[in-house]
């Protein structure tokens, strides 16, 4: 059948050296959807994090410190393991949301918004905000993460 | 001139004539660990298979546990070795049965399988030992690729495979017997690995590109398989609850080595897996048997720079002494294993460069490992069971790594561990492609010998021949959750684990090094359901029994 389509498509592409018009637009819009799909993905990420964040506030005003960490950290991982599961799977499909800036180092595999080194530096700060000896050193760390989920979502 | 004191005559000799001579005062080294290799003496002779030479497929690289149990109630350990299959091309030539040796009760064994009925001829991966039923043997679990096996233990010492019995159809990993939800009955929680078929096996093809070679492919590509968990009703029936219970396998990770203990100190059991290249599992006990899964956010799944590594093995002790259990996980070469120190409420940090573990790890690939006092001076010492997977890395020698690696054994002190492996006897000079291992006092001699499972090869079983530095105590306290130990201005927390090393069992009862001290003030022994049993002033270097009572 693909062989089919392909002799008819060729054969009206020997015919008239052109594109057929209904191709063209049939993958013009399949373009639109690619890339509208990853402005998604980008956005369902952003969501996500965006939850992460406030979440973590809400636990850190509250003096809930342990679970504002773990929302903290679960900002830093892009996720948790469920997420890390689809990014997997993603991953096998053969799908990189940043493949050059992954080729240089920049996103570990399958990462939409945070880079290797906003990841380190989060997970740097939820250390430290964890293992903070005074209220004065948790607000420190608190401000730092703030800044860097600022940025981090900043568009 | 310096004399370093070491074990035998000829130390003695040396020492006297130093002082003799009026050299300076000799300097004491640290006590001598010193393992010798006595597989082939001691009856353990038949190999271990797993594939084709040249490993075409990932399945060929695991190779298999094996467990440490008293099968027969006589109070020495016996040993269960998992078998793979050998073949050739595309063809099985070889389904190897699993081994049941008896210790004799001096640390020789004596081939018992076909008598006890447990040479199952699955592809075997891993073991776990619980009592599944109940009445009070240890049984038998076998994870395989293809359907696992229970063997249930008729107390007379043979055993039953068990119909209905819970398992996994595929590429099964490491199991772990636990009371999950503290009704006195031992669940089931299985790993597994990559989603494959024996045609995916049997037709596989070296394809990935590897320092100039081709090499088996994976994991990464490949659809990973969940893990599953089988609650116990009791009797040994089980029932499918890995969903409710909150423990899935939420991000099909390829899940290697898995262990049980209260590691959040809540006098529940947790459970720790390690995933080869995917964060680590921790899932954390809410006292009824439901679990959230906290790897993530603990700093128990990734390594101090927020990577995912190959996790494959597992060890876990109280390193630094502070009552809480620590963590040790292996991984692949040029990468380090990694060490987590317990914070406390479930939290971790990555402290292997701090403690000495991160740059004699770095080069060898890992699988199987144990804290283990050997030398009996109060540290946790650490051993590392290494191989490569790929036998062509003895192709690319430059890489200083060969399919065949030296194991490895780090003398913990009061700040960290340093690495004896050179100086620790001809045991550690064994070059294989070794992957669990087992501690034990297989010689009832009180301290802790080794037993490594190796890959197309027998067994290796390392006596410990090492200077003692100290007392021990051995607490056989079955199903306790924790042992706490006193004495003058001297305490220790131990929590007990469930499962270890890399698809492995360890002699379950609890081996304490004591050091100096002779005599505790109190021996504590604590279970999950708050039974606690105290026995006082108790002598040290013996073996005491602690059960709650009914």
């Amino acid at each position: 059948m693909i062989r089919y389509i392909a002799m008819v498509l060729l054969a009206g592409l020997a015919l008239s050296q052109t594109t057929p018009k209904s191709m063209v637009a049939a993958y013009d819009a399949i373009a639109d959807t690619i890339l509208a799909t990853k402005k998604a993905e980008h956005n369902i990420v952003a969501a996500l994090l965006d939850g992460h964040f406030h979440g973590a506030q809400a636990y850190h005003s509250s003096g809930q410190f342990d679970k504002a960490a773990a929302e903290m950290a679960l900002f830093g991982n892009e996720g948790d393991n469920a997420i890390g599961g689809i990014r997997k799977k993603l991953l096998e499909g053969g799908h990189h949301h940043h493949s050059d800036a992954e080729a240089k180092g920049t996103y570990e595999p399958g990462f939409v918004i945070i880079t290797r080194e906003t990841k380190q530096n989060v997970l740097k700060t939820v250390a430290a905000y964890r293992l903070a000896k005074s209220a004065g050193d948790r607000e420190k760390a608190w401000k730092q993460f703030s800044e860097l989920a600022h940025a981090a979502l900043s568009p | 001139m310096e004399t370093i004191l070491r074990i035998g005559p000829c130390s003695i000799v040396s020492l006297s004539l130093a002082l003799m001579l009026g050299c300076r005062e000799p300097k004491i080294a640290a006590p001598q660990l010193r393992f010798v290799e006595v597989g082939t003496e001691s009856g353990l002779v038949h190999p271990t298979w797993c594939g084709r030479d040249d490993k075409p497929h990932l399945l060929e690289s695991g190779g298999s546990g094996l467990a440490l149990l008293d099968y027969d109630g006589d109070g020495d350990m016996d040993l269960y070795l998992v078998n793979g299959w050998r073949l050739d091309g595309s063809e099985v030539i070889e389904k190897g049965a699993n081994r049941l040796y008896r210790n004799r009760g001096d640390g020789r064994f004596e081939d018992v399988t076909h008598e006890a009925g447990v040479g199952d001829e699955g592809w075997g991966c891993g073991v776990a030992v619980g009592d599944a039923d109940g009445d009070g043997d240890p049984d038998l679990f076998v994870t395989n690729f293809g359907m696992d096996v229970l063997y249930l233990n008729l107390g007379n010492g043979r055993f039953q495979r068990a119909e209905n019995a819970p398992g996994i159809d595929g590429w099964s990993t490491g199991a772990v017997f636990f009371d999950s939800d503290g009704d006195g009955d031992q669940d089931l929680f299985i790993a597994a690995y990559v989603d494959c078929s024996l045609d995916d096996v049997l037709q596989a093809e070296r394809s990935l590109k590897w320092k100039g070679d081709k090499v088996m492919v994976g994991p990464f590509g490949l659809e990973g398989k969940a893990n599953r968990f089988f609650e116990n009703q009791g009797g040994g029936q089980f029932v499918e609850a890995t969903e409710q219970t909150g423990l899935s396998d939420v991000g099909l990770f390829y899940s290697f080595a898995v262990i049980a203990l209260d590691l959040d100190h809540d006098l529940d059991l947790d459970l720790y897996v390690a995933n080869d290249s995917n964060p680590n599992y921790l899932y954390i006990n809410d006292g009824q048997g439901h679990f959230e899964e906290t790897g993530l956010w603990s700093g128990a799944a990734l390594d101090r720079n927020g990577m995912a590594q190959a996790g494959m093995g597992l060890a876990s002790g109280d390193v630094n002494h502070d009552g809480l259990t620590d963590l040790f996980v292996t991984n692949f070469e040029n990468d380090h294993s990694t060490l987590y120190r317990n914070l406390g409420s479930g939290t971790f940090a990555d402290i292997s460069v701090e403690a000495g573990v991160w740059e004699p790890s770095y080069m060898p690939l890992s699988w199987g490992t144990v804290f283990a006092d050997f030398n009996l001076d109060g540290h946790l010492d650490l051993f590392i069971a290494n191989g490569h997977i790929y036998p062509q890395a003895d192709h690319a020698p430059e890489s200083g790594s060969g399919y065949d690696q030296f194991n490895q054994l780090l003398q913990g002190e009061l700040n960290g561990f340093i690495d004896r492996s050179s100086t620790a006897g001809p045991g550690l000079a064994v070059r294989l492609s070794s992957r669990g291992v087992v501690s034990g006092d297989l010689d009832s001699d009180g301290d802790l010998d080794l037993i490594i499972s190796n890959v197309d090869a027998a067994p290796t079983y390392l006596r410990n021949d090492s200077m003692r530095a100290g007392h021990w105590l051995m607490i056989d306290a079955p199903g306790a959750i924790r042992v706490e130990l006193s004495a003058l201005n001297w305490s220790r927390s131990i929590d007990l684990t469930r499962g270890s090393s890399y698809v492995s069992v360890s002699d379950p009862r609890c081996h304490v090094g004591l050091g100096t001290i002779d005599r505790l003030t109190s021996v504590k022994a604590i279970w999950s359901h708050g039974q606690v049993v105290v026995r006082e002033d108790i002598k040290a270097d013996q073996l005491i029994r602690m059960v709650p009572e009914q």
